[in-house]
Formats: C-alpha cells, structure tokens, sequence
C-alpha cells in the first residue's frame, strides 16, 4: 500500500509539472471561459438557456476531444517509461507490479479528470455569481458522465501502452481508436439504417460497444427526453432500455469497460518483459 | 546467492542468454565483461525479475519475478545510464527512502555526502537538471543506502571525476565482507581491484569464468611522485584533475590515489611515457 501511494503521489507530481498537463487544463479550461465570453448562456435551444445551455454545449465538446485527449496523455504511460529506461531503473527496486500499474492508473485518473471537473465547477461557480439558475442534476449527472468516460479511456490507454513497443505505436493506434469509435456514433449508423443492409439488432450493438455513443446519448438525454435531437440508433436503445435505464447504463458501461482494459493492461504488463 | 541453471533468453529469433549456468555465493565480488550486445545488461535485467525466460533462476532461494518486493529490497542496482527521472531530488530521496524497509533519508544523504554530492542543498533541483556525474553519485547512494546484499552496477563509475571514483572504490571497499558484487564492465581494468571473479560473456554465453587473486592494496591510499622532462599542458590538466600538487621545479608532481585507481592512473599517464623522467608509487 505504501508503494502504491507513493508511485501514485510521484507520478502525480511528475504528470503535473509536465506540459501536456498544462495543455490538456488548458482545452477544458479555456473551453468554458471561451463557451462564457462568446454569449451562450444567452442563446437558446430546445429550450434550453442559461448553464443548462452552456453545460450541454460543454459536454458536446467533451464527446469529441476528452476521450483523445485522454488516450494520448496515457498510452506513453509504460511505454515511455520503458523506452526510457525509468521502468529499468524503478522496477530494480523493491516496488510491486500491481503498486506501480495501479499507482499509475490512479495518478492519471485525477490527472485527467480534474481539469474537465474544475472546468465544471467553475461554470457553476460563474452560474451563481451571475444569478443563472443553476442545473444541479445536469451538473452532477454530467459530472458522473465526464467522470465514467475518462475512466473508460484511461483503461484503455493503458491497455494500449502495455500493448506497443513504440510510443508512436500506441498514439498512432488511438488515434486510429478513436477515429472509428467517432465513425461509428449516429452518423455512420443512420447510413447503415437507410441502406437496410444490416440489421436494426446489429446495428444497436454496435451503438451499445460504442462509449463515445453511450456517452453522447447519455448527454443528450437529460435535456432531450425523447431524443428528437439525434439519430434513429439512439432512439432505438432508448426504446429498449427505458430512460433511468439509459442513464445507469451510459455510466455504468464505461466504467466497467475502463475496469476490462486496466486488467487486460495489468495482466499484459505483468506476464511479459519488463523493461 | 544466485543459482542459474540452464538460462535461455529469447527475442524471438534472437537469442540474448544461451544456456547459461551460474553460482554465486556470498563474497564473490565479480566482473561481467564483455562487448555490447554480449548479454550483460539481459542477464542482470533477468536477475532483477525484469524479463521472462526459460530455465531456473534463484536469488537469495527464491524467483525474483514472484518475489519481487523481498528479493529487490535485498538487492542494490546502478544503471550505466542515468534515467530521465522528471522528479526533484529531494522527491527521489523520499521515494527510494519510503519503498524500501532498509533505507532511510538520513542513510541516503550521508552516502551522497561521502561521494561528495550535498543532497541538501540541491533538494528542490529536478533531478533531469544534475550533472552527469551528480546523477550517477545520487543513483549509487540511493542503492548504498539499502545496505544490500547484493550490488549489481551496470558501468558505475562511467560519469564519475576522479575524486568521485575514489570516494566510491572506497565504499565499496568497505562493503566488501558483507556484499556480493555483480560489476558489468568494458574494461576489467576499471574494477580489477574490487574483484575476485571474472565471468566474461560472449553471444548470450558463458566464455570464461575464473577466479583472480585480491589485491592487497586495493584500499591503501598510494602515494605518487611523476617527473616530466618537459612541460606537457595536456598531462598537468589530467594531473590537476587528479588532485596532484605541482613541485617548485614546475616539472615533478605529488598526489595520492587508493590502490584501485592505481591501474587507471598509470594506464591515463601512459599517454605521456616519452616524457615522464621518473615516476614512483609507494
């Protein structure tokens, strides 16, 4: 335990002091001063306005960029390391594997998680001094939603990073990751629906796999019941899983597939060379 | 201490370690020589616990891949090759002091010190931003600090100045009744005053494997008078870089090494046979 808390605090310090960190606090950061300054708490849609409005354009940026954003400050994780020669060194030292993966895997949680959550805490910290009325189940289930999705791509950049010889191996395979998943949200399924080629079964399933899908829905939910506002596969699965069963579901599925590739990542890690 | 029998190291096609077997006991202060790409640094990476392989491997009775944590405390490591370690010192210290049940900071700070590097006043400094040679004395003090059983050091004293190396020869000298040593080195010429045992590798084998005698006068401090026939800027430098004191004549020097540096010195100063006059070591 005492190992654990110790590769989780060094890494942390490290991660922090390094510049992608600064980058990545930066795009969420900057994303909600920038959602601010350009007047959208003022606009309107599906009558949404105010935080409300400004929390679910938040959320539609995060849909896109969080999960590369997550993917690529965590591939280099023990790859670098490695590549480096600092596993070499650090291994040689009485540490156990499950301390220095899992000190990892925590370290960059909150690295990756906190940002986007200050970024949110902040939007209702400016919500308050403005007088907006203030969202709280958006906030907190956006807040649960955020926290989910980082987890799902923290595990499977890990898993990705005990996976790769190469750095630029593992970016270039989450880019490429990430791409299909982007793909195959509502866009590419409605084509597929249209062309009656492949059947509605196959085609909510591929949705269900997908956590930029079930993210996206998830988000799009809470302020549009009926999902008017997106795509026939969504509506399909909200059909099947009800509304409070789409909420657990678009936080629970990725949470568990964040669990499925820190194992897969662990066990890689640990039944193969170290250094 | 370690037993090896029938090691085999694959990269897939690629064989590092070739069927090796091995004993060594406790004392056995030994050098891994051999050419780049030998197999040194793949065996002490197997011994470490760090790579899979095929055969048996014993350290202290016990797999170190399934017992990492009690073997690894037992054991001290230098890289040849300083990590780029993004932590500061002081981080570093506090790290290697916290994981390990034999270390402690103050054990840390006082090996540093007796290698001539003050950890205290560089605690904020990152640890990226040292000297080659601050980085290697820190490295060593980290794996000193265990008292360990085992020291296994990957071309230790590559990035040390002289007075460094004699400050660290000194310590392990010291240990010497208590440690095993595992030195992987180029030249046997760097540690051949430590040693007892020279294992030499060759393609992933075994090629030679044998006892040397000690040296009696490994932890003596020498002393040494050089005379030039003519002044030699180049050898003064190298002489000055050595601690050597110059004589009113301007020609002779004066300084002292301890016998494991004896072999290095001479092998430096024969650079400049044709013009040294006289030269005594006592």
């Amino acid at each position: 335990m005492k190992a654990l808390i110790q590769i989780t605090l060094s890494d942390f310090k490290e991660s922090v002091r390094a510049k992608w960190f600064l980058i990545y606090g930066l795009v969420f950061g900057g994303a909600v001063i920038l959602l601010f300054v350009l007047g959208i708490t003022e606009s309107k849609v599906l009558g949404f306005t105010g935080l409300s409005r400004l929390l679910i354009t938040y959320i539609q940026l995060c849909v896109a960029i969080l999960p590369i954003l997550v993917l690529i400050s965590t591939v280099r994780s023990v790859v670098g390391d490695r590549e480096a020669n600092i596993l070499e060194y650090f291994l040689s030292m009485p540490v156990s594997l499950g301390a220095y993966f899992w000190g990892k895997v925590i370290s960059k949680f909150f690295l990756v998680f906190i940002p986007i959550f200050l970024a949110l805490v902040g939007a209702v910290i400016w919500g308050v001094f403005k007088s907006l009325s203030i969202p709280w189940g958006i906030a907190g289930y956006y807040a649960l939603l955020l926290a989910s999705l980082s987890w799902c791509f923290l595990g499977l950049g890990m898993y990705i990073s005990t996976l790769v010889k190469k750095q630029e191996w593992g970016l270039g395979l989450s880019v490429l990751i990430w791409l299909v998943l982007l793909l195959f949200i509502d866009a590419v399924l409605i084509g597929l629906m249209m062309q009656h080629q492949i059947i509605e079964g196959v085609i909510v399933g591929i949705a269900l796999l997908n956590p930029i899908m079930v993210f996206r829905t998830g988000a799009v939910l809470l302020f549009d019941p009926e999902l008017t506002a997106i795509g026939p596969a969504s509506y399909v699965i909200l059909d099947r899983l009800g509304y409070n069963g789409f909420l657990v579901f678009s936080i629970g599925y990725p949470i568990f597939l964040g669990w499925l590739f820190s194992f897969l990542g662990f066990f890689r890690f640990k039944k193969g060379d170290l250094a | 201490m370690i037993q090896i029998k029938a090691l085999t190291k694959r990269f897939g096609k690629f064989t590092a370690i070739d069927d090796i077997n091995l004993q060594i006991a406790g004392g056995d202060r030994i050098a891994l020589i051999g050419l780049n790409g030998a197999g040194k640094t793949t065996l002490i990476r197997i011994i470490l616990g760090q790579y899979l392989f095929d055969g048996k491997l014993r350290v202290f009775g016990k797999n170190p891949r399934n017992h990492r944590v009690e073997v690894l405390d037992r054991i001290g490591f230098v890289p040849q090759i300083p990590p780029p370690i993004q932590m500061s010192v002081g981080e570093l210290v506090s790290f290697a002091a916290a994981i390990s049940f034999r270390s402690s900071k103050d054990a840390i700070i006082a090996k540093a010190l007796e290698l001539g590097f003050e950890i205290e006043s560089n605690l904020k400094k990152p640890f990226l931003k040292l000297s080659g040679g601050m980085k290697q004395k820190l490295l060593i003090a980290l794996a000193l600090a265990r008292e360990p059983e085992i020291l296994i050091m990957d071309e230790p004293a590559a990035n040390l100045d002289p007075q460094a190396r004699q400050a660290f020869f000194l310590m392990l000298l010291r240990s010497m009744e208590k440690t095993t040593m595992l030195l992987s080195s180029h030249r046997v010429d760097e540690v051949v005053n430590l040693i007892n045992r020279i294992i030499e590798i060759d393609h992933g084998r075994i090629v030679q494997d044998e006892q040397i005698s000690e040296s009696r006068l490994a932890d003596h401090q020498l002393n040494c008078q050089v005379m030039f026939t003519e002044q030699n800027d180049q050898a003064v430098q190298i002489l000055q870089d050595w601690n050597f004191k110059r004589r009113e004549n301007g020609l002779s020097f004066e300084g002292s090494f301890i016998g494991t540096e004896r072999l290095r010195f001479m092998t430096t100063i024969s650079h400049f046979a044709n013009q040294i006059k006289s030269l005594n070591i006592n």
